[in-house]
């Protein structure tokens, strides 16, 4: 563990009765840095989100944030102390106003920004006289974004920022997001099933599947490292094991043979030259490709 | 801020226990004229020489004794029967509730990521209930001295407190038990209907077995009968009432959400 990484967890397993949530997630996050964190429904996400804030303890593993547990009664407080959380429901109290949840919220924080907070409150329109509970679901994520940006916090924990917005109001959260860290300079560790989001703003990525890291890296280093080599054969493609370093992914579809490599193509082919493909090429992938080849079950 | 939350919270909860134990104990004030008029007709029951008087009909030879006078019958209406049931219902109403009970409304992942521990939620929420359910306690028997001299009775002010006293230490102990069946399961109902079962199956063991004695403490018995509060009872209750919150801190310090 050290203090270039705000958040760190080291082989982290979860389990809920008989669902396995995490099995040894490995993760780093870089301090200053916007971290999408992907992966499908149910691999793990918000268990990771929970077990990072000490609302879940894992049944192995560990996690620092700020270099500190999140466990612990006493520094579980000071981790929190720095951080900003939005859930996925971003469900608040129904029985209070928008003025009154802001007012509770800013109690906690000394390093509440005051000046944020009406900055927000204009920008997202949201009136202080307000029930809470009378706010559309876009309205309270509003509301939820402005408690997270106004706590002077070091690093905000978002799941599923925009999940249930329109596209417009999606992109206001995104701008919003995005001037804020500019401004402010904190770490975002937001999860995401919208990739193009995630390719919009982050600038390093993990994917997770299962409950662990099976993807994780600068988005730049992952674009220039990653490639997909497409090999073309007279007759079936043969079924073989490729071990060049880098090899994620190798899929079998009658003449074809698709490698997904995170260290360029020329080691798979290399390895693969014996085998007298009739053509084959190289072609560089997006985040989705990656995904998605990433995260696909076995045929 | 916690107060405030568990103030909101909980306010509609106990503003009807207030409004509704103050009535009643009113209520129990004006009741004293028309159960003057009926006692002549039962003088056939109150015939009964006390050592023949057995059984049921004891017990109604004794009710009817100790509603002869106005502290008798406030006594036995309002703080042995009134006040003791509702206010058990109550203190379970207002015991009920808290952060994994947020976790139904999904607003308790909110309430976790402030930078507060576990222990201090649970015991800003006990504290709010607590105070709450004093005021509940002692303000509807403060109606009864307030009422009394407009039928031309007089209950003292020191009696009416005495019993808010009782009706509080042993009300703490059914507050303190929803308290902890409430983070034991994640809605409100549960912890309530299973506190009051158990509120009830102590009130039968309590006929059969009168040293438990929890109801007696809440009625102020020994008060009434002898002047002296049920100091005993008070520091039972007070025990089993921090044991129970205690368990319900250490439960939702180890419970994962």
């Amino acid at each position: 563990m050290n203090d270039r990484h705000v958040i760190e967890t080291a082989g982290l397993w979860k389990r809920y009765d008989d669902v396995e949530a995490l099995r040894g997630l490995d993760l780093q996050v870089p301090s200053g840095s916007i971290f999408g964190f992907l992966g499908r429904n149910g691999a793990g996400k918000t268990t990771t989100i929970k077990v990072v804030l000490g609302m879940s303890r894992p049944n192995r593993g560990e996690a620092r944030v700020f270099g500190q547990s999140p466990f612990n009664s006493d520094t579980g407080v000071a981790v929190r102390r720095r951080t900003a959380f939005v859930s996925d429901e971003k469900d608040l109290y129904d029985y209070m106003t928008v003025g009154e949840i802001v007012a509770f919220t800013r109690s906690f924080y000394p390093r509440w920004r005051g000046d944020l907070e009406q900055q927000y409150l204009r920008q997202f329109d949201l009136t202080p006289s307000r029930g809470i509970k009378g706010l559309s679901r876009g309205m309270r994520t509003k509301l939820a974004m402005l408690l997270a940006l106004s706590r002077g916090a070091e690093l905000l924990l978002l799941d599923e920022p925009t999940s249930g917005l329109d596209p417009s109001m999606a992109e206001e959260m995104l701008q919003a997001l995005v001037g804020h860290v500019a401004a402010e300079g904190s770490t975002v560790f937001f999860s995401s099933h919208q990739l193009a989001e995630v390719e919009q703003i982050a600038d390093h990525v993990a994917i997770i599947d299962r409950g662990q890291t099976i993807v994780a890296g600068a988005l730049d280093d992952l674009r220039a490292q990653y490639r997909r080599i497409q090999l073309v054969f007279e007759g079936n493609a043969p079924d073989v094991k490729v071990h060049a370093p880098g090899t994620h992914r190798v899929r079998r579809q009658g003449r074809v043979l698709t490698v997904l490599s995170s260290s360029g193509g020329d080691g798979v082919i290399e390895e693969l030259r014996g085998y007298r493909p009739s053509s084959f090429e190289v072609s560089p992938v997006s985040l989705k490709d990656i995904f998605l080849e990433s995260v696909r079950t076995e045929d | 801020m916690l107060w405030h939350k568990a103030w909101l919270e909980t306010r509609w909860r106990f503003v009807s226990a207030l409004l509704i134990l103050t009535v009643l104990a009113g209520s129990n004030v004006y009741d004293y004229l028309a159960t003057q008029r009926l006692l002549p007709q039962l003088n056939a029951t109150t015939q009964i020489p006390a050592v023949e008087a057995t059984g049921l009909a004891g017990v109604i030879r004794e009710a009817i004794e100790i509603q002869k006078d106005f502290r008798g019958f406030i006594w036995y209406q309002a703080f042995r029967q009134n006040l003791t049931q509702m206010g058990v219902f109550f203190a379970i109403l207002l015991g009920c509730g808290g952060l994994f009970s947020e976790s139904s409304k999904g607003s308790a992942l909110f309430t976790l990521s402030l930078p507060v521990t576990r222990k201090q939620l649970v015991g800003a929420r006990a504290g709010t209930g607590l105070a709450q359910l004093f005021a509940v306690a002692m303000v509807p028997p403060l109606a009864i001295p307030l009422l009394a001299p407009s039928i031309g009775q007089h209950f003292t002010i020191v009696d009416a407190l005495a019993h808010g006293v009782c009706i509080f230490f042993a009300g703490a102990v059914f507050f303190s038990l929803a308290s902890f069946l409430s983070t034991l399961f994640g809605d409100i109902w549960r912890p309530l209907l299973i506190a009051i079962a158990i509120a009830c199956v102590i009130a039968i063991l309590e006929a059969m077995v009168p040293q438990l004695g929890i109801y007696r403490v809440m009625s102020g018995e020994s008060y009434f009968k002898t002047g002296s509060l049920p100091w005993a009872g008070f520091l039972t209750s007070a025990v089993i009432a921090m044991a129970l919150l205690y368990s319900a801190a250490e439960t939702l310090e180890r419970r994962d959400f």
